[in-house]
């Protein structure tokens, strides 16, 4: 005969005392959230963050998206916020060499143009970090600057269907507009979306940028430093050591950057020809579709838009390439003249001030702006209000 | 879909919601098996057709089973298949399904398509020990083709290139031309040869059922879909526990009582598993795959330390794994059964596997050693007995010589502490501390053919650490002490501080502490161990 059948669960055994009933849970439910309501607006206050003029985003935290929105958030309502990618950060040049800095100085303004570039941008990640990080940016003048480099290429646009791996992924659309080359897994995409949206888990990412070398402190308490035999630096350390209260600037040598640079340099010394690219078409074009959406966002929030279109390096582009460009560069300039949004579309410089298609060198920002100083677009805009 | 990940939390959330308000329906249960189906599909959708099949195998094998008389009754096949009379309705018509799927597979195989041909004869072989079965009307029958059909799944899946490649090595050093195709060249409709997660585990979960009803433990499960949902009930589907008909089966019989006490204890669970798997597994991982990826580049200290870790991480990884299964069951009111009971606390080996993958051991005490014939036939049987069933351990592990040598070594070692254990001296005079710290040596050290790379590797390992000279190991402080920490409070568990423990702000402050330490310092995702096996 079959034994008798059990319809009662037994008891969960626990071989550990952490078992927690109701009001337990209640009780650790209730501390967690004062701690991730009150840690990150009590960080701000502790922990110092000077910025002064020129400032940027140090290189090392360009994916410290919690202290992006710490800088947005301390900009004066009066000053211009400069917005883009590497070209307004300045990948070649020291802080005193970027765009916002000789702006500066040709409109003999201290401290007005702030720098909001954020190296390794495009348009894509923009969408997202103006969404979630720049809830600050509201009625405010932002001068936005549109690199056509991201339309060089399907592979530059991110439209290919081939993976592929790119700075900022966790600030692109994570399910839609459907990336095609970007594969991260479910989790992962997740995971940027809850980072993106819990401030505690911002500020849990900050300090891993600012402390711990853009890893945990697990992985950081393994770092190896190359050698034979490796050497493990970190692994005796104390992390709480390592937590400063003080935001790293950046270092005002930096080697890969500045007219000392070996990389500070035109393009052309490379013997690097002409290009033909490989243009994706604007209605084709996921970057430019963010770009408008970012432009969307920006003025719902009662900001004065000011684009800035290129200048892409010409003296780059391959003669039968030139038609295809300019087909571009003129629909930009048409659909935001027909948006009525704010514009400049600079003439390019020398082909000696580019440091490769779009950046340009320290003499390049001086001059660009100088000319845009001197643009009738651009005084318009900027003695509006 | 691995529970510490967002995919899983909201599969949660979709499961459990629809799961309570289908309470009062008799839809809760279709709803379990379809998550449970999606859950396994999440992986790799041609999976499931294994799972399917195996379960409507053995479900369909136990009716069968149920149809024949009991041990004892003699049936005459050649009468009952000369007259065409059976005495058993249903099982004439499997007995007529049987010849004629027979048939049909056996043509298929020597005239159907190329891929499968393999696959057609494997099922006509089955089809006509089907047949065979319903003829004779024998119970052994159906239960030796469940044994047959669980067993060659695994062992095809899982041991088929590790014996093809050690026997085409053998003919090649013995100069035989003979060579054995890959196992993937039998796959049918060119499907690839992966190894399906969690089939070690859902095969014997399945195949207990069969043995169970064969031995009278358990009553025939009539509910297709009851017994679906027991053999791929998505909270341990993957990596266990590996749960007996006789405890889970009963609890899908009606909806699990509705208590905020499921709730909380399924979330302590869970919690508790989460931390041993992000906050400690993970990040030990780091530290034993630096040493072992490489043990040729570090000496002792190192080796000695990464096997030390390595002892947690398996510990953590599994044992976390299982603390989120029974969580998540808990959250839906099942309970399922304990798999680890702190085993580095353990003082014998004998102790060690009454703790450490408590539903694997006790299986296979129960089918392997027991039958076998147990401790009952003196001495020398009992240790052939343990020795078999721990090689059989090893190997199910996976398809390497180290599990083999691992399983040995454990199978050595416990024959050693019961011969200790003889002894007035170790039972009385040894102190429990001495004795827990050299069950944690040993198995430290079995530890190292489990998680080598291969045999070379191993062996360089014991050599190295038994010669090399002294260095730092580097093994972060961070690490050793988190690792002190939940050693320590073990120990409490099981001490007269416990009383400490249970306060409730001892619970609430570990609890606080573990999920702030989740949120500050999780090191990552990352698979099971297990989960290969």
């Amino acid at each position: 005969m079959a034994p008798a059948i059990q319809t009662k669960p037994p008891d969960s055994p626990f071989v550990n005392e952490v078992r927690l009933n109701a009001w337990h849970w209640a009780a650790v439910f209730g501390i967690m959230l004062v701690v991730a309501t009150l840690t990150p607006p009590l960080w701000k206050k502790l922990e110092r963050f000077e910025t002064g003029p020129d400032y940027r985003i140090p290189y090392a935290l360009s994916k410290d998206y919690w202290l992006y929105e710490r800088r947005l958030q301390q900009i004066r309502p009066t000053n211009i916020v400069v917005l883009g990618d590497s070209v307004v950060w300045g990948e070649y040049v020291l802080p005193d060499g970027t765009w916002s800095h000789f702006l500066n100085q040709e409109t003999g303004a201290t401290n007005q143009f702030v720098n909001a570039g954020v190296n390794g941008l495009f348009p894509l990640a923009l969408e997202g970090l103006v969404h979630c990080y720049g809830q600050s940016l509201r009625h405010r003048r932002v001068m936005l600057h549109c690199n056509l480099l991201w339309m060089t290429s399907p592979k530059a646009d991110l439209s290919t269907e081939k993976e592929e791996r790119f700075n900022h992924a966790a600030l692109v659309p994570q399910f839609f507009p459907r990336i095609p080359c970007y594969r991260a897994e479910a989790n992962e995409r997740l995971n940027a979306m809850v980072e993106r949206n819990v401030p505690f888990f911002e500020w849990v990412s900050h300090l891993q940028n600012a402390y711990f070398g853009q890893q945990s402190i697990p992985k950081w308490t393994l770092n190896e430093e190359g050698g034979d035999p490796p050497r493990y630096p970190n692994t005796y350390r104390n992390p709480f050591s390592q937590i400063t209260l003080t935001v790293p600037p950046e270092s005002p040598n930096d080697p890969e950057r500045g007219p000392q640079s070996p990389r500070h340099k035109p393009w052309s010394t490379d013997a690097a020809g002409t290009t033909r690219f490989d243009w994706v078409a604007l209605d084709k074009s996921l970057q430019w579709r963010a770009f408008q959406r970012v432009i969307e966002t920006l003025r719902e929030r009662g900001n004065d838009v000011l684009v800035v279109l290129g200048p892409f390096n010409e003296h780059m582009l391959a003669g039968e390439n030139r038609p295809a460009y300019m087909e571009i560069h003129d629909g930009v300039v048409t659909w935001l003249a027909t948006k009525q949004i704010p514009h400049v579309a600079p003439d390019p410089l020398p082909s000696a001030l580019y440091a490769d298609a779009s950046h340009p060198l320290t003499p390049g920002y001086q001059l660009l702006a100088n000319r845009l100083c001197h643009d009738a677009a651009f005084q318009k805009w900027m003695n509006a209000k | 879909m691995l529970f510490h990940t967002w995919p899983f939390l909201m599969f949660l959330l979709v499961v459990l919601p629809v799961f309570f308000a289908l309470r009062k329906t008799r839809l809760w249960l279709p709803w379990l098996t379809v998550a449970s189906y999606f859950f396994y599909g999440w992986w790799n959708p041609y999976y499931l057709f294994l799972v399917v099949y195996s379960t409507v195998l053995d479900f369909c094998l136990v009716a069968m089973m149920d149809h024949c008389p009991r041990t004892g009754e003699k049936v005459d096949a050649l009468a009952l298949l000369g007259g065409w009379r059976f005495a058993d309705r249903v099982l004439k018509i499997a007995f007529i399904v049987s010849a004629a799927a027979t048939l049909g597979s056996l043509a298929m195989a020597l005239a159907g398509p190329q891929t499968l041909r393999p696959a057609m004869f494997v099922l006509g072989m089955l089809a006509l020990l089907m047949a065979l079965g319903a003829l004779r009307s024998n119970r052994r029958i159906w239960l030796f083709i469940s044994l047959v059909n669980n067993l060659v799944l695994l062992l095809f899946f899982k041991y088929a290139r590790f014996v093809v490649e050690n026997l085409n090595s053998v003919f090649a050093s013995l100069h035989l031309p003979a060579k054995l195709p890959d196992p993937s060249a039998l796959m049918p409709f060119g499907f690839e040869y992966l190894l399906p997660v969690g089939i070690s585990f859902f095969t014997f979960q399945s195949l207990s059922y069969t043995i169970d009803f064969y031995l009278g433990n358990v009553p025939r499960e009539r509910n297709i879909l009851r017994f679906a949902t027991f053999v791929c009930f998505f909270p341990q589907l993957m990596a266990g526990p590996i749960e007996r008909a006789k405890h889970l089966l009963p609890q899908f019989r009606q909806f699990p009582p509705f208590r905020l006490r499921n709730f909380t204890d399924g979330a302590s669970l869970f919690l508790v598993g989460l931390f041993k798997k992000l906050a400690l597994a993970n990040y030990l991982a780091f530290y034993v795959e630096r040493v072992y990826d490489h043990p040729r580049a570090f000496g002792a200290p190192a080796l000695m330390m990464a096997t030390f870790a390595f002892g947690w991480q398996i510990f953590f990884d599994f044992s976390g794994y299982t603390d989120m299964a029974r969580g998540v069951a808990r959250l839906m009111g099942f309970d399922l059964i304990l798999n680890f009971n702190n085993p580095y606390l353990a003082t014998g080996l004998g102790d060690f596997w009454s703790r450490w993958h408590i539903s694997l051991s006790t299986w296979f005490r129960d089918y392997v050693y027991i039958p076998l014939g147990g401790n009952k036939h003196g001495t020398f049987k009992t240790y052939r007995n343990l020795f078999l069933t721990f090689f059989i351990s090893g190997i199910w592990h996976g398809a390497a010589w180290t599990f083999l040598i691992w399983g040995i070594l454990h199978a050595t070692g416990i024959m050693i502490t019961r011969e200790l254990e003889r002894s007035a001296f170790y039972r009385e005079r040894v102190p429990r501390l001495v004795k827990q710290f050299g069950v944690f040596a040993f198995v430290s050290f079995a530890w190292i053919f489990f998680r080598a790379s291969s045999l070379d590797d191993a062996t360089l390992i014991v050599n190295r650490i038994s010669s090399a000279a002294w260095h730092d190991p580097q093994m972060p402080a961070l690490m050793l002490a988190l690792v002190a920490v939940v050693w320590l409070y073990q120990f409490c568990c099981e001490s007269r501080f416990r009383e400490i423990l249970q306060t409730g702000v001892v619970r609430v402050g570990v609890a606080v502490s573990m999920v702030l330490y989740l949120c500050l310092c999780a090191s990552g995702g990352g698979a099971f161990i297990y989960f290969q096996f």
